[in-house]
């Protein structure tokens, strides 16, 4: 599938939107869930099935199906974990809480990033999360050549990995 | 293109897997024996994860768009309503 442009994404995400979500958020609401559960749930497997199926020739006729049997896996796997959540509230009312746990801090250095290094941020995504090739790399970020498109994804790496290596030797409570 | 950018390029490869075993071996030994090497093939692997949690963050914003133009267009009602009623 073809979802280069945000436009032809946008049109892919609300089609599958309006054609699963109903048959998701029944399926749901019968096992006694609530519409923010259904939507939560359908959201993360949209996401799911974006990273492991938009790409993907020959799961293209049966998207609709991958994403439904997407939706009823989470909920099935949120079901059975809620309860051990439950039990986990339970010994955590009981004095057992983890003093050591810290919050995880990559949100911090994904948020340095968008603001100081945007530009090559929207281009490693092209890349590594949307998967584009180097000739859809080259026509959407306007280069001339496949090959000065891909060496300008190799000197934003370059240019990434040195402000992520640098602000986390900076402050250490980056790294987990 | 620049030394550095041959060596990230190469690294790239390590990482996602675009090495046959025996030019990944001699990777591997070519890290032992060179630590800055090595440590950039550490720091390439968190950039790449970075990566992975930028596009996963901006799609999570687009999924939410859709999902308000869904539940707010006028146009949408009976779309709307028919989803709605069913947690009723």
């Amino acid at each position: 599938m073809q979802m280069t442009e945000y436009s032809t994404k946008e049109k892919v995400l609300t089609t599958l939107y309006e054609s699963v979500f109903p048959a998701a958020a029944k399926y749901i609401s019968r096992r006694g869930g609530t519409f923010e559960q259904a939507k939560d749930i359908f959201q993360d497997a949209l996401v799911i099935w974006y990273e492991r199926f938009s790409t993907d020739e020959k799961a293209v006729h049966s998207q609709k199906a991958y994403l439904f049997g997407i939706t009823k896996h989470l909920w099935y796997r949120k079901f059975a974990s809620e309860k051990e959540t439950a039990d986990f509230e339970l010994t955590e009312a009981a004095g057992f809480e983890d003093k050591t746990y810290e919050e995880p801090s990559a949100p911090k250095l994904l948020q340095l990033l968008e603001n100081a290094g945007r530009k090559c941020m929207q281009l490693l995504k092209a890349v590594y999360y949307d998967k584009l090739s180097m000739a859809e790399l080259a026509s959407g970020f306007g280069f001339r050549s496949e090959h000065s498109a891909a060496v300008q994804k190799y000197k934003c790496l370059e240019k990434v990995r040195e402000t992520v290596k640098e602000k986390s030797l900076c402050y250490e409570d980056f790294l987990e | 293109m620049r030394t550095s950018l041959n060596e990230i390029e190469q690294i790239e490869k390590y990482l996602l897997g675009g090495l046959k075993s025996e030019d990944r071996l001699l990777f591997q030994a070519e890290l032992l024996l060179n630590p800055q090497k090595a440590e950039n093939v550490y720091w390439q692997q968190k950039t790449y994860q970075l990566i992975q949690a930028y596009g996963r963050k901006q799609l999570k914003q687009e999924i939410e768009a859709v999902h308000q133009k869904l539940f707010t267009h006028p146009a949408r009602q009976n779309f709307r309503q028919k989803v709605l009623a069913l947690f009723k």
